[in-house]
């Protein structure tokens, strides 16, 4: 049973275009030029209960967009939508019971004041009964291991304690889906990893419908087994998350420091050299001889080596130029 | 029925949230009585050098005045004690797009938005503003009956409520334009004269202005006309009308300005 249904989805905004300087400005008052900006285009979308999906795209993909049209933020522009029955722009009270949004750079939270005195308002909001209420949050105040924060001042709290907090503030009344955008920005590695974890662990219990926007890669493929990668408003990839990572992630990105100057390294074959000196080597390599060239690299005796991943905005351009749109 | 009982729940949730909250600092906490409490003391040290040398305007002596003064004063005190700070913050939630956590609640984002910042500080305002009415209406000789007393205070509410939606509406303008401050200008200056000059001052297209357009020369007017049995049955029918007019529009401009939002760009 599909909980969002969008055919056609398209959210166009009017921008104003000013002419430089003082005498654009001035022309701006009596004759004003706008453009439009197409932010979702022509968006197909279905998502099943209980999916955990992961929306992929590089700044200004419109990723968030989307997201603020599911919940009903904004109304699109054409198209249709139907999250849980609803048209979501409606605003209704039925409808906003049954989802939560969590925004990685808003908080919901009162900063002066407590965890516990911020939940108190939303169980009020949400008309949440005491016993469920309690049941709910003994539930996730273990799960996220934050028993002992709950009466600190938000404002005292780390930003990774904090993120939990707004996931709690926005789990505790039993939502059926979750929207959640850029939730792991700013954490450090292991706060990002504890809460993949916590959000794993809800899906699965909890059956509850997630929708994962984010720009690490991390994120997603230890989350989501379905992947939807939005380029310029449009979906250009639907499909499997792994297929999604090997067909398109191929590079990775060695650093290769050293203590004493090599001036005799060998570049491996078909690598691509991003930075050289002799103290430091960084250079892109297909992801198949990466065995063979860190076994070559150790005769150089380096002090540190760093892989990294292709990042998103790589893969997309790749899945982009490459104009493979896959459908689940 | 159930969402009102919800809605009180949840009202009592943001006054205790916001006592909370100012009592986490005490000059927060003090301080608005302090500063409140000036601004008070300027606004009666003004009307009293506008009406030093005025003995009356229209048919109103000097209790009739002061009757007006202290009805301003407690209208304004009552906004100032309840729903102020809260609308006066929606330009700042829209143009940010923090309207977007007020949005996605299964709760009126109006009615959290107007009681969420409720000021303790002003409530010594409002007992000012009753002793002055008290001596305005010994002033002006009127004999209070149960029945003046409740017309009384029947046009003080809807007259509050004409403030509060006038407040609303300049301020939901944010929801159409990229920015509502000359409204506000306007709203402070019109606010300003007509607290220091009653409606029954305004002839001409003035009153047509500070009657019709921006209604807030009736707002004391019409509750001291009420309570000094000056009021006629024409002008009770045009107040209601008024504020039925401005409760259509304050709905219109909220309900089209929320489907106009267009959030912030993250």
């Amino acid at each position: 049973m599909n909980v969002i249904e969008t055919k056609d989805l398209t959210k166009t905004y009017k921008r104003f275009k000013k002419k430089e300087g003082l005498r654009g400005s001035l022309e701006g008052l009596w004759k004003r030029e706008y453009e439009e900006k197409t932010a979702v285009s022509h968006m197909d979308l279905e998502i099943a209960k209980g999916e955990f999906v992961g929306l992929i795209g590089p700044n200004g993909a419109g990723k968030t967009t989307l997201i603020k049209m599911l919940t009903g933020i904004i109304a699109p522009t054409s198209g249709s939508i139907d999250v849980l029955g609803f048209y979501p722009n409606d605003l209704k009270n039925k409808f906003k019971e049954q989802y939560a949004v969590v925004m990685g750079q808003k908080s919901q939270l009162f900063f002066e004041l407590t965890v516990n005195d911020t939940l108190r308002l939303f169980k009020e909001i949400y008309g949440i009964s005491e016993q469920v209420y309690q049941k709910n949050k003994e539930f996730y105040t273990e799960l996220f291991d934050v028993k002992g924060l709950m009466d600190v001042q938000v404002r005292t709290l780390s930003l990774g304690e904090r993120m939990k907090m707004e996931l709690i503030v926005a789990l505790l009344h039993n939502p059926q889906i979750l929207f959640l955008d850029e939730p792991t920005i700013g954490l450090d590695a292991i706060a990002a990893k504890q809460m993949r974890r916590f959000l794993k662990e809800v899906n699965e219990e909890k059956g509850t419908t997630i929708l994962l926007t984010s720009h690490y890669m991390e994120d997603i493929k230890s989350l989501c087994e379905r992947s939807i990668v939005i380029n310029h408003g449009a979906k250009i990839y639907d499909g499997n998350t792994q297929e999604l990572f090997h067909k398109y992630q191929r590079n990775k990105k060695l650093t290769v420091s050293f203590e004493k100057p090599v001036d005799d390294f060998e570049m491996p074959e078909g690598a691509v050299i991003l930075e050289e000196s002799p103290m430091k080597k960084v250079f892109r390599i297909n992801l198949e001889t990466v065995n063979a060239t860190m076994h070559d690299i150790m005769r150089y005796e380096p002090i540190d080596i760093t892989i990294e991943e292709d990042e998103i905005g790589t893969v997309v351009e790749r899945i982009y130029q490459e104009g493979s749109v896959k459908h689940a | 029925m159930k969402q009102l009982r919800r809605n009180m729940r949840v009202v009592k949730e943001l006054i205790r949230l916001r006592f909370q909250n100012l009592m986490m600092f005490r000059l927060g906490f003090f301080g608005p009585f302090f500063v409140d409490g000036s601004l008070f003391c300027i606004q009666i040290l003004v009307f009293q050098a506008v009406y030093a040398n005025v003995e009356r305007i229209g048919s109103w002596e000097k209790g009739e005045m002061m009757l007006y003064i202290g009805t301003f004063s407690l209208l304004n005190a009552v906004n100032m004690m309840i729903y102020f700070f809260g609308v006066n913050a929606i330009p700042y939630k829209i143009k940010s797009g923090d309207m977007d956590l007020y949005l996605t609640k299964p709760i009126s984002p109006l009615l959290r938005l107007s009681l969420e910042q409720v000021n303790p500080g002003s409530v010594p305002l409002i007992i000012m503003s009753i002793l002055i009415i008290t001596y305005g209406v010994q002033t002006a000789g009127i004999r209070i009956s149960p029945g003046k007393l409740v017309w009384y205070l029947f046009w003080l509410v809807i007259m509050q409520v004409l403030y509060y939606e006038m407040e609303v509406i300049i301020r939901a303008i944010s929801f159409y334009i990229t920015s509502a401050t000359s409204f506000v200008q306007l709203e402070e200056a019109a606010l300003g004269l007509c607290m220091q000059l009653p409606g029954i001052a305004f002839y001409g297209i003035y009153k047509v202005i500070f009657y019709v357009i921006l209604p807030y020369g009736i707002m004391a007017t019409i509750p001291v006309q009420s309570i000094a049995g000056e009021m006629t049955a024409k002008t009770a029918v045009f107040g209601i009308g008024i504020v039925c007019i401005f409760s259509a529009i304050t709905y219109l401009i909220w309900i089209n300005g929320k489907k106009h939002y267009n959030s912030a760009s993250s």
